[in-house]
């Protein structure tokens, strides 16, 4: 009880931190505040299939953003073949790569379960680049974009204009956590997957089918982060490696959060976009904004071994 | 026995010697590459022995390469001895992260290492006075104004003191330290060995090494550049010579190099875009059918059948 009493406690405290940041950006530089908030949610929506593998199979998937890139190429291929709406092919996208997610698990991840971590790090490692270099021979690494209208809707308040459509990356994100959250908490296949996630052992013991556990989750966060790419092609230029930057970032956003907190991936992800946007919105210093988050990922990773080590 | 082992390696430093009287330039542009990539490999391998895996080779390997070619440029120094202070460059960095983050174990470490890797990257690219900014910092002329023949000596000389680093590493007392860190810390640390110590050590030496790689490497092709110096590639295609050829050796690294150099360069003429795939798969396949390598695998063998 008392881990629980202390997740929560620091949620809170990040989610403070995150207020008094939104107050002071939105009095100084708006801007920073939407478009921060829109980046945050589209890293959230990311980071959290990711956190879900992580948490419940074990296995930090380096892979993961390339899923998503595939994703991104998928709704495109649909697009360009069939001319369905990237956001319409989301649907086909979740099917798909629910499929995609339980082959890998079946033909790969299944087999390093038991392996040392070095193995099952260097595996995910060389599975993103074979779907990295999978995707560069079949559609090239020239950037794609599709001509959609609808992304460049905006709203003007006074004098001060933003972007409406990014806001879509808000709406995934709070439903993607809360039917996280939901299937989690109040099914009792997601019960029964927390347990697998706290003792795979203990889980077997009382009757769980760990591996099929294994499976569905592996390949439910593997079909979300496919339908994110769906997304996620609709606003960005696609190209084999535009998933790479957001395994790291993922994985940065749960070191921060700690592993099996989902709610705080968003915090967290809430604090990140604000600060690399607010760094971009500098004239001639938006280069060191991609530091932020690796600077940000050592300083947690050493600052919490520190802490590991006094106690 | 012994005497005609002694004959075989006087042989074959005679033929890798020799090897430009006899070869094209062609040929040699190949032998370098593979070179460079066996010294690589066999760097991260030497810090693989004690059970820390680094994803931060290419950070080390572009840092030396800007240490190199700008202290070569900037302050006039020999080409050949700048290649020497960029190893050391990224032996006194890797000294001062190892302080920091050796604390780490696992995945945390192999994380950090990526992240630093980008770090460096990113500063390198935000510093145009210093290092050219993004379109890097191209050298007037090549080492040795881009004779082959003498790159190929630099070229071997570097993978020789590799190699030679590796073996050292595997006949003395720090080979039982690191390995006994590798299979059971604890046991490792009742047993009297400053763990922290012997860590930082190994790390400080592999990157040097991989500094020194990259230095000669920048030096060899005349320019730095972010995306370039600091490229995926560095550290990936090593892996995966490392993990082919078999892990935990010297002769490992060597002919897994030897094997993926050999073959992705025919691969290279085949599929120009995407040859890296076979890379990818290889480290998938090695990794699911035989985690201990081809030198691994084969020795099994041979202990089986009793022949050796």
């Amino acid at each position: 009880m008392s881990l629980i009493g202390k997740l929560k406690q620091r949620n809170y405290q990040i989610a403070f931190i995150c207020l008094i940041l939104a107050v002071l950006l939105g009095l100084w530089k708006p801007h920073v505040l939407i478009e921060g908030l829109q980046r945050a949610c589209l890293y959230a929506v990311i980071a959290l299939p990711m956190a879900l593998i992580l948490g419940i199979v074990g296995i930090i998937n380096l892979a993961h953003g390339d899923f998503m890139m595939l994703g991104a190429y998928f709704a495109y291929w649909l697009n360009v073949y069939t001319g369905m709406d990237p956001l319409v092919a989301i649907l086909p996208a979740l099917l798909a790569f629910f499929l995609i997610g339980m082959a890998s698990y079946r033909a790969i991840i299944r087999y390093v379960l038991g392996a040392p971590e070095l193995n099952q790090l260097l595996l995910t490692f060389g599975l993103a680049m074979v779907l990295e270099q999978l995707a560069n021979l079949i559609w090239t690494s020239r950037p794609m974009k599709l001509p959609l209208k609808y992304v460049s809707a905006s709203a003007t308040i006074g004098s001060f204009t933003f972007g409406t459509y990014e806001f879509i990356y808000v709406g995934a994100a709070i439903i993607v956590l809360a039917g996280l959250l939901l299937f989690l908490k109040r099914t009792s296949t997601g019960q029964a997957a927390l347990a697998v996630g706290q003792n795979p052992r203990g889980a077997k013991l009382v009757g769980i089918h760990v591996d099929r556990t294994y499976l569905l989750i592996f390949s439910l966060s593997i079909a979300l982060v496919g339908a994110i790419g769906a997304i996620f092609m609709t606003r960005h230029s696609i190209f084999p490696l535009v998933g790479a930057s957001f395994t790291m970032k993922s994985f940065c956003l749960i070191a921060m959060a700690g592993i099996g907190n989902l709610m705080g991936i968003l915090w967290c992800s809430l604090i990140l976009g604000l600060a690399e946007n607010f760094v971009l919105s500098f004239r001639g210093y938006a280069g060191w904004a991609d530091i932020l988050f690796f600077a940000l990922i050592v300083f947690v990773i050493i600052v919490r071994a520190r802490q590991r080590q006094v106690k | 026995m012994r005497a005609w082992r002694y004959f075989l390696y006087i042989l074959i430093a005679i033929i890798l010697l020799t090897l430009p009287f006899y070869t094209g330039v062609y040929l040699l542009n190949v032998i370098d590459i593979i070179l460079i990539y066996l010294a690589l490999a066999l760097s991260w391998d030497m810090l693989l022995r004690s059970g820390q895996i680094s994803f931060g080779m290419a950070g080390l390997f572009g840092v030396g390469g800007y240490t190199a070619v700008l202290l070569h440029l900037n302050a006039g120094v020999n080409p050949l001895f700048s290649i020497i202070l960029g190893g050391l460059a990224a032996g006194v960095l890797a000294w001062v992260i190892g302080m920091a983050v050796l604390q780490l174990r696992g995945m945390y470490f192999a994380i950090v290492t990526l992240a630093l890797a980008e770090i460096f990257r990113v500063i390198v690219r935000n510093l145009p006075d210093l290092t050219g900014g993004p379109e890097g910092t191209v050298l007037p002329s090549a080492i040795f104004s881009g004779n082959s023949t003498r790159t190929y000596w630099l070229v071997l000389a570097v993978a020789v003191v590799s190699v030679m680093a590796s073996e050292i590493f595997r006949r003395t007392r720090i080979h039982f330290a690191l390995t006994s860190i590798r299979n059971d810390e604890v046991v490792a640390k009742s047993s009297g060995i400053d763990v922290f110590k012997y860590l930082v050590f190994i790390f400080m030496v592999t990157s040097a090494i991989q500094g020194m790689i990259g230095g000669a490497y920048a030096h060899i092709y005349g320019f730095v550049s972010p995306e370039g110096s600091f490229s995926v590639d560095f550290t990936l295609l090593p892996i995966a010579m490392a993990l082919l050829g078999g892990m935990h050796s010297t002769w490992g690294p060597v002919v897994g190099a030897l094997v993926l150099g050999i073959v992705s360069e025919f691969l290279k003429l085949k599929i120009p875009y995407g040859h890296l795939l076979v890379y990818g798969l290889i480290i998938v396949i090695a990794i699911l059918f035989f985690p201990q390598g081809i030198v691994g695998t084969l020795g099994q063998r041979f202990k089986r059948t009793g022949k050796v």
